[in-house]
């Protein structure tokens, strides 16, 4: 529709992309998601005139309220959590076209009335049919929601005149059957390419920046290889407990929940070949390629840790362990850190360990790719000169303090030679600050404007319980390790390391 | 954080900024552009302010240049700060008097940031050829303000008599919102346009800008009518959608609320707000390529064509005012 449109100029890089004039509908409108960063993440966009001129934000949950109640509702959620200052003005205008629909997942009527709402505001608010159904709730109530999309014919892009997209959080299922089960339910309602599958750490500035740093430089991509890479390591560390959400995360685990996403994508970026362009199909044919390469431990015992915290000290507080958080069971056996060792079986990364680690109430909260190289093959100076010059590194920081680290061998100041390790920083803050976006933020807009290139598609998350089924058919039987709370993981996770010469970098 | 240096020179500024910067510690690394902003004293609280705005969104290193009297004795004073009250940038801010001022290149030159593009903007009233002044001709990108000048349509025809790619105008970044919201609008119609007309507080140079921009792009006449502001008020454009003459407007009386109207479509309400000049700014630093559309925009409102056809480069013009003012 764009091409058409004689004001529009790939040219003009001042124009914004705006999404044409539709409906967002967000099923789970009170919850946690919802509240802080889908509201604000609108109000932020709307704030920043990227929303288009005919915009609803229609909110489905079960309570008994009107529109009012849910407008004042987000008003105070764009208040409290929004990245750009409030302004009565905007919010206005987004006021004007906020809807709110109760009613639970199995009422028939409250689908009818949210269909027949969307119907209305095709001429009140000309949204044109196009509409965005955006699923912030339990996994479990997935199915009912899309066989009630589906019943009242509200995914059906060409019955509507316009596209209907639907967006899904994680977790995409529990393992590669029931992922497979859940992606051909949503696949078969509404069409493969308008469903959005949000890793949010995709929408991360940092993330889209490594792909700028190894392709538009000559500097990297020709050490990025097995001949001068010693090994990555891919740590997400958070300090927070499992925060409420018990029920949950004791029956998925570190693994289920952060592995199987974020952390293989983020390998997938790191380890993948250059695509032909940068268009959302040439990037997941070579994500798809690196995750259907990943190989698994043999030694699984070996290979793989997974870790439970105990109580300890954090940041000046007593936490409580794993076990003692409210809603756990007892003699819960679900790990709360894992770390894993896998390889990428392709000509470019053979023999190259791929370390990767997540874990709760670690130290602080962290997440970073870490490209450790070789050691230079000779040292032309005396074995004392070097001994406190470590490995090469090429860390790129995800968060917080996004940005890129350097670190390299100098001298130090004086009349001996003796060369130690430095730190070259790049800072996204400070370079261009504030100008990075939340992730939501751009996501929401991609998914508005149909931009598909930061979302996996379903042969990505297929192919990345591949990995993660067979980790978890071994620890099934197995115990986690015990870490203390504000501790860098268990000691298993260092023995892994040990076990090759390796160790882990301190994020 | 903040080094003040009376009666210097070039070497004592590149000092005292080294020292600040070390003091400062990792304040103020990654510098991704030097912007040099030209200023008379009286605005430059004005100038301060903005750039500290757009430093938020581009930490730079801001070398300001305030010349004062040519009739007196040579003397540069200048003030440095790292990381202070002017946000997170390098600041150096000049006060030159006397012959220096015809020079003062002499002083910038070695303050650019190594190998960052360089950004030049006058706040207030530009010369009329970028060319005699140094510190447009070693700028990458040259920001001008036509809306500052005493007659803002004849500041942008000069504009356009002495364009070269890489110029650019605030009276165009103030266009922005308004482009970006008819787009949208059309984002939805494939109606061809009849006519476009533009309402605007009279000798508004954005309005000017804006309507040879729909010219340029809609391929037909545009007028641009007066009003009594403030800003821009209206934009409409006449259509044809299956052989139906229809309109799409947009009026903003207020500065503050635009409304989209158009024929056989409710009417919506969107915020339209007339940005300050930190935001203009910030947009102008957001990208550093020639904008060839602005070129087009300028052309087809001034008259004056093929200005993307020019060389980008521009060779210094020594003109010195006193010789002119007794030759005068």
């Amino acid at each position: 529709m764009t091409t058409s449109n004689p004001l529009r100029d790939p040219r003009d890089r001042r124009l914004p992309r705006i999404p044409d004039p539709c409906a967002l509908v967000v099923f789970g409108v009170t919850g946690d998601l919802a509240r802080k960063k889908l509201i604000p993440a609108v109000y932020d966009l709307g704030n920043r005139g990227l929303l288009p001129p005919g915009f609803v934000l229609l909110g489905f949950a079960r309570r008994d309220w009107g529109d009012g109640d849910f407008e004042q509702l987000a008003k105070t959620a764009a208040k409290e959590h929004s990245r750009t200052e409030f302004r009565d003005d905007v919010w206005r205008r987004i006021a004007d076209s906020v809807r709110f629909v109760p009613g639970s997942f199995d009422d028939d009527n409250a689908f009818d009335q949210l269909d027949s709402t969307l119907v209305e505001l095709e001429s009140s608010h000309g949204i044109a049919g196009n509409a965005a159904f955006y699923l912030s709730i339990p996994p479990a109530a997935f199915p009912q929601v899309l066989k009630q999309l589906d019943r009242t014919r509200m995914a059906a892009n060409e019955e509507r005149g316009g596209w209907r997209r639907v967006v899904v959080e994680k977790p995409f299922g529990h393992d590669l059957a029931s992922s497979r089960d859940l992606n051909q339910l949503v696949d078969s309602v509404f069409t493969p390419n308008d469903v959005f599958r949000i890793d949010h750490y995709l929408g991360k500035e940092t993330v889209q920046n490594l792909l700028a740093l190894r392709f538009a430089n000559t500097l990297f991509e020709p050490v990025w290889n097995s001949n001068y890479v010693d090994s990555v390591q891919i740590t997400m560390a958070e300090d927070v407990g499992i925060e409420g959400r018990a029920a949950f995360y004791d029956s998925a685990g570190a693994a289920r929940d952060v592995l199987q996403n974020h952390l293989l994508q983020l390998l997938a970026l790191t380890a993948m070949e250059e695509p032909v362009s940068f268009d959302s199909e040439s990037l997941r044919i070579e994500k798809r390629k690196v995750l259907r390469a990943i190989s698994i431990p043999e030694n699984k015992a070996a290979f793989t840790v997974r870790g439970q915290y105990e109580q300890g000290w954090l940041a000046g507080e007593r936490v409580r362990g794993y076990l003692d958080e409210e809603g756990i069971p007892p003699q819960s056996r679900t790990e709360s850190y894992a770390a894993v060792r896998l390889g990428v079986e392709t000509r470019r990364w053979a023999g190259v360990p791929f370390y990767l680690r997540t874990g709760k109430r670690l130290p602080r909260r962290v997440t970073e790719i870490a490209v450790v190289f070789k050691r230079a093959p000779h040292l032309p100076f005396a074995k004392t000169d070097t001994a406190e010059l470590g490995h090469n590194q090429l860390v790129v920081r995800v968060q917080p303090d996004e940005g890129i680290t350097l670190r390299f061998g100098s001298k130090v100041p004086g009349s001996a030679m003796e060369v130690r390790e430095v730190s070259m920083d790049f800072l996204y803050g400070a370079s261009f600050t504030e100008s990075s976006p939340e992730a939501y933020e751009r996501l929401l807009l991609d998914v508005l404007v149909g931009d598909r290139t930061l979302f996996p598609d379903h042969n990505e998350v297929e192919a990345s319980w591949q990995v993660i089924d067979p980790l978890e058919e071994f620890w099934a039987t197995t115990t986690p390790e015990r870490y203390r709370a504000g501790e860098w993981g268990p000691r298993a996770a260092d023995d892994m390391l040990a076990l090759e010469g390796r160790t882990w970098r301190r994020p | 954080m903040t080094t003040t240096l009376w009666d210097t020179n070039g070497g004592d500024i590149m000092k005292a900024l080294s020292a600040e910067r070390r003091a400062g510690g990792a304040v103020a690394s990654g510098l991704a552009v030097t912007f040099v902003t030209i200023v008379d004293e009286k605005n430059i609280g004005e100038a301060e302010r903005a750039a500290t705005v757009a430093a938020q969104a581009h930490p730079c290193r801001l070398l300001m240049v305030i010349r004062r009297q040519i009739e007196t004795t040579d003397r540069l004073d200048a003030e440095v700060q790292v990381g202070g009250r002017l946000g997170p940038i390098e600041a150096v801010v000049m006060r030159m008097y006397g012959r220096l001022t015809l020079h003062a290149e002499s002083v910038v030159l070695p303050l650019l940031a190594p190998d960052a593009p360089v950004v030049t903007w006058w706040h207030g009233v530009p010369p009329d050829r970028i060319a005699t002044d140094p510190l447009g001709v070693l700028a990458d990108r040259r920001v001008t303000d036509c809306a500052l000048a005493p007659d803002p349509k004849a500041a942008l025809h000069t504009r356009a008599e002495d364009f070269a790619p890489g110029d650019t105008d605030l009276a165009w970044t103030r266009a922005t919102p308004w482009r970006s919201l008819l787009a949208s609008a059309f984002d939805a119609t494939s109606a061809g346009a009849r006519s476009a007309g533009v309402a605007a507080e009279e000798g508004n140079p954005t309005a000017a800008l804006l309507a040879g921009w729909l010219t340029a792009r809609l391929g037909v006449p545009t007028e641009v009518a007066v009003s009594s502001g403030p800003g821009i008020t209206e934009v409409e454009v006449a259509l044809v959608e299956d052989d139906e003459e229809c309109t799409l407007r947009v009026s903003r009386p207020d500065g503050r609320v635009a409304t989209l109207s158009r024929t056989g479509h409710p009417d919506r309400e969107l915020p339209l707000l007339r940005r300050d000049l930190g935001d203009l700014l910030a947009e102008e630093l957001r990208r550093l390529e020639v904008d060839e559309v602005y070129g087009e925009a300028l052309a087809q409102s001034t008259g004056i064509a093929d200005l993307g056809d020019r060389s980008p480069k521009r060779n210094h013009i020594w003109r010195d005012p006193t010789v002119a003012q007794v030759a005068g």
